[in-house]
């Protein structure tokens, strides 16, 4: 589909935009609606269309990426489990921002970076209980990610939030559901595993 | 550290996908033609990594790469040796480079022998070690065996001092830890090597270092006799290969 085709689609919110890019790019930036689903060649056809017969019977599909291999292959994938793809891009997010178009984005934040600038944030740390024997950053708040729904009401939308998790991959996924709620997030590369291997403080309850 | 091997068991090949979990990032060494560059896309998809540069250890003589096609299509540098005769534009490579990748460090060694533009990756992971936990040889150290001489420039005196060149790479191979491990570009029957090359893909320095025939010829000259004496037929349209390889 052409550039304007995509902003069509945006705009009239007719079609449900499935982003197949790493969960990583996604949270860096992607076009505000979009679902992350991270195209794999293991059960990503079955997992993606049983979640749409469920949850947008009938909806038009249409898929983002920015690699033609990985947009063809998620596009069979979905054919072949029974679901039409009403259109395709694969050249990225590159366009889309030379255009001037908004985006929600998520700063990726290194510990050396995110220790430097700590008096700046609100450290969010998303991981469960029994984790955080390992140590905190200091000052840290803690909400574990399956419950975060309910008390997001928690946070405070002037503040900015830093996500933590044990290695980024959890507070990845927040940061990017947080940055769609309108929150200032950034997401800690690496969690507590980089930032605890980097020699910066923690504090332990 | 994210490892993969990808080989292909019917010419004796391997390439590797080696990322780091915390940035995403990866590289790709000597990806094949007989795999295709898909191949390598999706698996590094399936591994949760972006694929940040396609290295090659050198300019194959045995089999079609599939390193260019792959750099198109990523859009990402095409890095070999500074001495790859290559007609087209490549990263080059020089002894020594190094860079990280989150928790992975790469390090560049120039190991001529098999072609003047051989190379091996030494790779650590930081959050285990400084020191490399691994080598990619290339066709520098084979398990059990060496790369022949022959296959860049088939002239004798090429020849001679390819071998040369193999013997002092292989020594400075030598002088890693015991406990590294080997990665190289072939193993099996693949015509890269000689008669001695093993079916099993990997071993370690140390392991070499006891066992391996070549790398226990002490003077240069038996080395290259040896060598030479036990050269395998040289793979059909050889020079062919490297020449479509090298964008000629």
């Amino acid at each position: 589909m052409t550039l304007e085709e995509l902003k069509a689609q945006v705009d009239q919110g007719q079609s449900l935009m499935i982003d197949i890019r790493l969960g990583k790019a996604f949270t860096e930036a992607h076009i505000q609606g979009a679902l992350s689903a991270p195209f794999s060649q293991r059960g990503w056809g079955r997992a993606v269309a049983g979640w749409l017969k469920r949850e947008a019977p009938g909806q038009a599909v249409v898929l983002f990426g920015d690699n033609a291999v990985l947009v063809n292959s998620a596009k069979g994938a979905l054919e072949a489990e029974g679901i039409s793809v009403a259109g395709t891009w694969d050249a990225g997010l590159g366009p889309w921002m030379a255009a001037g178009w908004p985006l929600v984005r998520v700063e990726n934040i290194t510990a050396d970076a995110l220790k430097a600038s700590l008096s700046e944030w609100t450290v969010l740390d998303v991981r469960e209980p029994y984790e955080l024997r390992s140590g905190m950053i200091p000052g840290a708040k803690a909400i574990p990610m399956g419950e975060l729904t309910a008390r997001v009401n928690e946070l405070d939308p002037s503040k900015r939030y830093a996500v933590v998790c044990a290695s980024g991959s959890r507070s990845q996924s927040v940061a990017a559901w947080l940055a769609e709620q309108g929150y200032q997030v950034a997401n800690l590369v690496g969690g507590m595993s980089l930032w605890i291997g980097a020699g910066h403080p923690v504090e332990r309850a | 550290m994210i490892w993969q091997p990808i080989q292909d068991a019917e010419l004796g090949c391997l390439s590797y996908i080696v990322g780091d979990p915390t940035t995403g990032e990866a590289i790709v060494v000597d990806p094949l033609g007989a795999v295709g560059a898909e191949t390598y896309i999706l698996a590094a998809q399936d591994l949760g990594v972006n694929l940040v540069k396609v290295i090659e250890t050198h300019v194959h003589a045995d089999h079609a790469s599939s390193a260019r096609t792959l750099s198109q299509l990523l859009g990402v540098p095409h890095a070999l040796s500074h001495r790859a005769p290559a007609s087209f534009a490549f990263e080059p490579l020089t002894d020594g480079d190094e860079w990280q990748m989150g928790q992975v460090h790469i390090r560049v060694w120039e190991t001529p022998g098999h072609t003047p533009d051989s190379i091996s990756i030494l790779v650590a992971d930081v959050r285990r070690s400084r020191e490399p936990w691994l080598v990619l040889t290339g066709d520098s150290l084979f398990v059990g065996d060496v790369g022949r001489p022959d296959l860049a420039d088939p002239n004798p005196e090429a020849i001679h001092e390819a071998s040369v060149n193999q013997y002092h790479s292989v020594r400075r191979l030598m002088s890693l830890p015991d406990f590294t491990e080997v990665w190289p570009a072939h193993y099996g029957s693949s015509p890269c090597g000689g008669l001695f090359m093993d079916k099993k893909p990997n071993s370690t320095i140390g392991f070499e270092r006891r066992f391996n025939p070549f790398v226990n010829m002490e003077d240069v000259e038996t080395f290259v006799t040896q060598q030479q004496r036990l050269l395998k037929p040289p793979p059909a349209e050889a020079a062919e290969l490297r020449r479509k390889n090298l964008g000629l």
